[in-house]
């Protein structure tokens, strides 16, 4: 049951999806932007990674590119992983449902801000 | 050491996982292993797989299909809003059995629905479903086309000397096929079905002559049917013929006069050898008044059988005959779809008349109205009637714009009829497909979004029809295309006339499908 697993979309699979937002990455790439894009608070273990990816996969939200070198990090040829724009789509949507949660959270005082 | 220990963890993994993704997982350990030194990010980095693994190993285990981890066991609040998906329980069985029933119901609902036409949904869901039932005998369009170009069955019959000049551009091939007619591209608005009713009595050959030089086929076989040579007194007629025509109907008389004094002036130095075919002589004559009048949109023609004198207007039988031919052929829209990435793709093998055509067309861009990018393929397409085209083009657009057409002054017609009500279509991207067949009506289409930069062309230069507009006839065997207005175009000439409207990204025109997607893809990335 693929829908269930991405609906509610876990918050790997989201941090996953906004990593590949800008870029194709392999997953070490994909493990360091979540890190950097969530201040080092969710650091993807390889388990949590590749099951996400996987069902990422599955649902065509993200694709796989052919292995290639990433020079920065020696000879290894690594899987890159590239935004569908399904993908883009879904996190889009992710992304307006928090900040529509966001507000309801600001009108009951809960947090403070005028707008998101 | 600490691989072959987390090596050895990952052996804890179910089969599927480790045949996946074992390799992957061992890399991405070896980078932060390289990359995180120190006690504490050592210590972190084992405290962050242990978790791991204790997070994702029951998953693993419980779902053949891995569940996508919630990994929330690594976030930490530090005062900032976190938002926790709870999506990792499995559902109870009785949650299921009524998720499905309600399914089922939704999809029963559904399809009775597409069933009995409704309104708007229906009508989409029926022109989908007629697209696709249509699909397999549209092949069958496509290759109509090449058939009559080589003008083996030489079906071909002038007709067109009514006036309108905005008219078909060249025959719809579906009327090609239900009729065994073709239509010679540059006759006017009404001949096509005209010709379509008095079109099987009278083969000729002239069909070839109107698709143009570059037609390698078709002057071929032409070559092989041409007459016997025609003497002086008949070259020295024909001559005149043309003469009058020009002086009576070419839009700048001084130029008119100017080829006149020409064809004049070769006729006395004996340019005109006896030995001429008159197909030839027709050629040549055709040459000289373009060299003097830099006009591609004039040609001279020869048909191997007798034009006829009165050529009929339109008649109900024709019209009943294209209309039916258009209903077979879901109105030339050979394929609409929408492929992955959500990019639509329009097979449209014609520009069909409106007047029948228009709902269809209509329909047909309604469903692929929320794509992302859109593929028009006219690698197949013959051209047909510039209300198509502007209709069409009418979506890609949220104000009117002016499209150029070589046989349209400026006048209403030559602005699209844009914004079309609830259409999405007017700002996402726009590739073209064409080859060497694209033709006429096609090429329209082609060259005003080229040169109103909205539309990429991908594939092989166009056919390059001359678009002459009216037809005169001289004798039973020449006649003359007229461009009777002239069209201003905001690019300079030439236009498309004979050297056709090239691609802005060449490749075979087998090709151009995939690379059009490539591009497509890369645009959407982008965005």
């Amino acid at each position: 049951m693929p829908k269930r697993k991405l609906d509610p979309l876990p918050s790997a699979a989201f941090h996953i999806l906004l990593s590949l937002a800008d870029e194709d990455l392999h997953g070490y790439g994909i493990m360091r932007h979540v890190a950097e894009q969530t201040d080092g608070r969710m650091r993807l273990g390889p388990g949590t990674l590749y099951s996400s990816i996987r069902s990422l996969l599955d649902a065509k939200l993200i694709e796989e590119l052919d292995r290639r070198e990433d020079a920065r990090l020696g000879e290894e040829r690594r899987r890159y992983y590239r935004l569908t724009s399904a993908g883009r789509k879904l996190a889009r949507s992710e992304a307006e449902r928090l900040a529509d949660l966001l507000r309801v959270a600001r009108s009951k005082k809960i947090l403070r801000g005028s707008y998101v | 050491m600490s691989e072959k220990i987390y090596a050895f963890l990952l052996r804890l993994f179910p089969a599927h996982f480790r045949e996946a993704y074992r390799e992957e997982a061992l890399q991405l350990f070896r980078d932060r292993y390289r990359d995180e030194n120190g006690l504490f990010r050592r210590l972190r980095l084992w405290l962050d797989l242990a978790a791991d693994l204790v997070i994702s190993l029951p998953r693993e285990y419980f779902h053949p299909q891995p569940e996508l981890a919630g990994a929330a066991a690594h976030e930490h609040l530090r005062g900032t809003p976190s938002f926790y998906v709870s999506g990792d329980e499995l559902p109870r069985p009785g949650a299921l059995i009524l998720g499905g029933v309600l399914s089922l119901g939704a999809l029963v609902a559904v399809s009775i629905l597409l069933g009995h036409g409704g309104s708007r949904g229906p009508l989409r869901a029926s022109a989908r479903q007629r697209l696709l039932s249509t699909e397999a005998r549209s092949s069958a369009i496509g290759r109509a086309g090449p058939q009559s170009d080589d003008a083996t069955e030489g079906e071909a019959v002038v007709s067109g000397l009514s006036a309108r000049s905005a008219s078909a551009e060249t025959a719809p091939s579906a009327a090609t096929l239900a009729t065994k007619a073709t239509i010679p591209s540059n006759s006017l608005s009404d001949p096509p079905l005209t010709t379509v009713s008095s079109a099987s009595s009278q083969p000729q050959d002239l069909q070839s002559q109107f698709r143009q030089p570059r037609d390698t086929a078709s002057t071929k076989i032409a070559a092989t049917v041409d007459s016997a040579p025609l003497n002086a007194a008949e070259q020295q007629r024909v001559i005149a013929g043309v003469i009058a025509n020009l002086k009576k109907y070419y839009v700048y008389p001084d130029v008119a006069q100017k080829m006149a004094d020409a064809l004049t002036a070769h006729e006395k130095s004996g340019d005109y050898h006896s030995a001429m075919g008159g197909r030839a002589f027709a050629d040549l004559l055709t040459r000289q008044v373009r060299a003097v009048s830099q006009d591609l949109h004039l040609e001279v023609v020869y048909s191997t059988t007798p034009l006829p004198e009165h050529p009929m207007g339109p008649t109900a039988e024709g019209l009943a005959l294209y209309r039916k031919a258009m209903e077979e052929e879901n109105c030339t829209f050979e394929k609409a779809e929408i492929l992955p990435h959500n990019i639509g793709y329009l097979k449209l093998n014609s520009f069909p008349d409106t007047s029948v055509c228009q709902a269809k067309a209509a329909a047909v861009m309604a469903s692929l109205n929320d794509v992302d990018a859109i593929i028009f393929d006219l690698r197949d397409n013959r051209g047909g009637f510039p209300d198509m085209v502007m209709m069409i083009s009418s979506y890609l657009f949220d104000h009117p714009e002016y499209m150029y057409s070589p046989r349209e002054n400026t006048s209403e017609g030559s602005w699209t009829r844009s914004p079309v009500p609830g259409n999405k279509l007017a700002d996402k991207p726009v590739y073209v497909l064409i080859s060497a067949r694209t033709f006429s009506g096609a090429e329209h289409f082609s060259y005003d979004l080229k040169m109103l930069k909205r539309g990429t062309l991908v594939g092989e230069t166009t056919g390059g029809a001359t678009d002459v507009g009216a037809f005169h006839r001289i004798d039973d065997h020449f006649g003359i295309g007229i461009r009777e207005t002239r069209g201003i175009n905001p690019y300079a000439e030439p236009d498309w006339a004979v050297t056709g409207v090239a691609p802005d990204v060449k490749v075979k025109a087998e090709d151009a499908l995939e690379a059009a997607i490539k591009l497509a893809d890369s645009k959407l990335r982008k965005k």
